[in-house]
């Protein structure tokens, strides 16, 4: 469980215009977020600042964290990856989970969340995404998905890869997603284990549940 | 023609290596201590003296060895240089009393040929008083060497492979302690410390960036020198300046409450602990005051600050009895984090935040700053608005580019 002391000791030096307090089960943290080139110091000081509220359930990261821009500085257009209630669309939750080794709110806040701001401040100024956008909806999740498990962005592919991921261990009989008609155990057996101990099954659930809720 | 000045600062780096250097022992106190203490030196191994039999050594110890001396608070106080009296005796020779009082006697006959007053008795040390002008006084450790039996009670308690480091624990002596049960009795069972052996462990916490700098230090100087014929005091590494400036701000924040503040060999040995060889002061704090905690270990749900060299000491062992002290350091950390933060991640250089000029002194931070970065002082005609945006456009440019070297980790979507 995510303690208010362990958000707070996280932010205090590298967010330090951020605070952070308990708001019922949740803890609220406020602020300015803060954008730098570098770490730990630029000499010109930070590159940009935004006004953020983030909700963070103690389950994180379980549970992916709500962050939301307060100022309208974003404009509330889906193509700038916000939604009206100024809800940032920061990146597919899964897909962070499943490729960075550290899922600490220090991780997140400069990674992914680093990582969204630069790149609305680099919109603002260029127009550009400079790491590249995802789709819309389901085909942005399909998208990001098929990129943590370095496959072939096809829903059904993506299904029965998730499908086998998600078991304690994957079972050799399947058949084998390559499509080669052999069974994994004669196939790739080896691929599928290393996929699996990439992506462990509380993760390959996850994104299957949300893939077939969409 | 624009004519750079190389003394003024140009980063963060730049102004904390400025105010960390103002905070050290000046050179020529440090000189004038130094031939202080070996003048004690030679006193007490004088032909005359008692214990000249002993071979008598003086060498430092505490901050003055480790390098993280700061200036005194104001220049009402004084610099307390803690030294160890070394005999080449045993426990057969003397009691610990004896040991203490022999030495006492001594060093009393020292300051009494230098007309200084007689020297005030401690728990484990004579504190010789100098005159006000020198602006410090002398704690002497009367010591013998006993790495034999240090050593033993390390093995004892399971630190087997700390027991058989003899870098860590071959020069760990016994001490005298005027409340010790045994302290007036011809006794094996003295008090044990290893001020030298924390000294070798903390050297090798930064061992990467003291040969550096000495290496540097040889090139400016223009003499050819391996590191190790380089004494240790002719250079700084980031992580002991970065400990004098945490030093400081605990000074400031606790100004008035020393009793209860947290106490140097605590910060010291987090510090070093969390430092990970950070080729700048600003990169130390940063990975000192985002982990320093980290380093508590908790032994029967009591925070213990292990002494490194023999981990059955706790350095906290106060705060059980004393709450006040632990959540004095808490409470420090958390107001250092955010007042270094504040400075280093979210102003320029040239820009140090109301909080963090109070917590390292504001005159004081004042001077310095000024001295390092005239222009600002001189009000330089600010920069256009159109000037101030490609900048910031350029250093995104790097920020992003950084993070497409090492992989960018997420792409923005819309989740409706």
């Amino acid at each position: 469980m995510l303690s208010l002391d362990a958000v707070k000791a996280a932010i205090a030096f590298d967010q330090p215009k951020l605070s952070a307090r308990l708001d019922g089960a949740n803890i609220l943290i406020e602020g300015s977020y803060l954008v730098v080139e570098g770490a730990p110091a630029a000499a010109s000081g930070p590159i940009t600042e935004f006004a953020i509220r983030m909700e963070v359930n103690p389950r994180y990261p379980h549970l992916e964290p709500k962050v939301f821009e307060v100022e309208s500085r974003i404009p509330r257009n889906p193509d700038r990856h916000i939604n009206g209630d100024g809800d940032c669309c920061v990146t597919v939750w899964e897909h962070w989970l499943a490729t960075s080794a550290d899922h600490s709110i220090a991780s997140f806040l400069n990674g992914p969340l680093n990582e969204y701001f630069l790149g609305q401040f680099w919109f603002e100024k260029t127009g550009k995404w400079p790491f590249g956008e995802r789709p819309h909806g389901a085909p942005g999740m399909e998208e990001a998905y098929a990129d943590a498990l370095g496959i072939a962005n096809r829903r059904d592919v993506l299904i029965y890869h998730l499908r086998l991921l998600s078991q304690a261990w994957p079972k050799g009989h399947w058949a084998c997603p390559c499509g080669s008609g052999k069974i994994i155990r004669h196939c790739h057996r080896k691929d599928l284990m290393g996929l699996h101990s990439r992506i462990p099954p509380h993760i390959a659930k996850k994104m299957l549940r949300r893939l077939m809720a969409n | 023609m624009t004519i750079y000045d190389k003394n003024l600062a140009t980063s963060h780096d730049d102004i904390l290596e400025k105010i960390a250097e103002a905070l050290d022992i000046p050179p020529s106190k440090f000189e004038e201590a130094r031939n202080r203490y070996h003048a004690i030196g030679n006193w007490l191994d004088r032909p005359e003296s008692e214990i000249a039999q002993f071979n008598p050594a003086i060498s430092p110890q505490g901050s003055f060895l480790l390098g993280t001396v700061t200036r005194p608070f104001t220049d009402a106080e004084e610099y307390d240089v803690d030294l160890i009296c070394r005999l080449e005796a045993t426990k057969a020779d003397f009691t610990q009393k004896g040991l203490k009082e022999a030495v006492g006697r001594e060093v009393a006959l020292y300051a009494e040929a230098h007309g200084m007053a007689d020297p005030d008795e401690g728990r484990r040390c004579w504190t010789l008083n100098y005159a006000a002008g020198a602006q410090f006084h002398m704690d002497i450790l009367p010591a013998l060497p006993d790495a034999q039996r240090y050593q033993g009670v390390l093995l004892e308690k399971g630190f087997r492979a700390l027991a058989s480091d003899t870098g860590l624990t071959g020069q760990a002596i016994a001490i005298t302690d005027n409340t010790h049960p045994h302290y007036e009795l011809a006794s094996t069972n003295w008090p044990l410390s290893n001020p030298s052996g924390y000294a070798a462990w903390f050297r090798n916490r930064m061992k990467v960036r003291l040969d550096e700098a000495k290496l540097a230090f040889a090139k400016r100087a223009h003499i050819s020198a391996s590191v190790d014929q380089i004494p240790d005091h002719k250079v700084k590494t980031p992580l002991q300046r970065a400990i004098q400036l945490l030093k400081r701000h605990r000074d400031c924040m606790f100004v008035g409450d020393c009793e209860f503040r947290p106490i140097s060999i605590i910060i010291t040995t987090l510090a070093a602990h969390a430092y990970n060889e950070e080729p700048t002061i600003a990169g130390a704090l940063q990975s000192i005051l985002t982990s320093m905690d980290h380093h508590f270990e908790y032994h029967d749900g009591i925070a213990w600050v292990a002494n490194p060299v023999n981990p059955s000491e706790n350095f906290a062992d106060k705060w059980v009895g004393v709450p006040k002290k632990r959540e004095n350091f808490v409470k420090w950390l958390e107001q250092a984090r955010r007042d270094f933060g504040l400075y280093l991640r979210a102003s320029k250089f040239d820009e140090m935040p109301t909080e963090l000029r109070k917590n390292l002194g504001e005159d004081f931070v004042d001077r310095m700053m000024k001295a390092a970065t005239p222009a600002s002082a001189l009000g330089m005609p600010a920069v256009s608005a159109s000037a101030a945006s490609a900048d910031d456009l350029r250093r995104a440019e790097r920020a992003i580019h950084q993070i497409h070297q090492t992989g960018s980790q997420s792409k923005p979507w819309a989740k409706a």
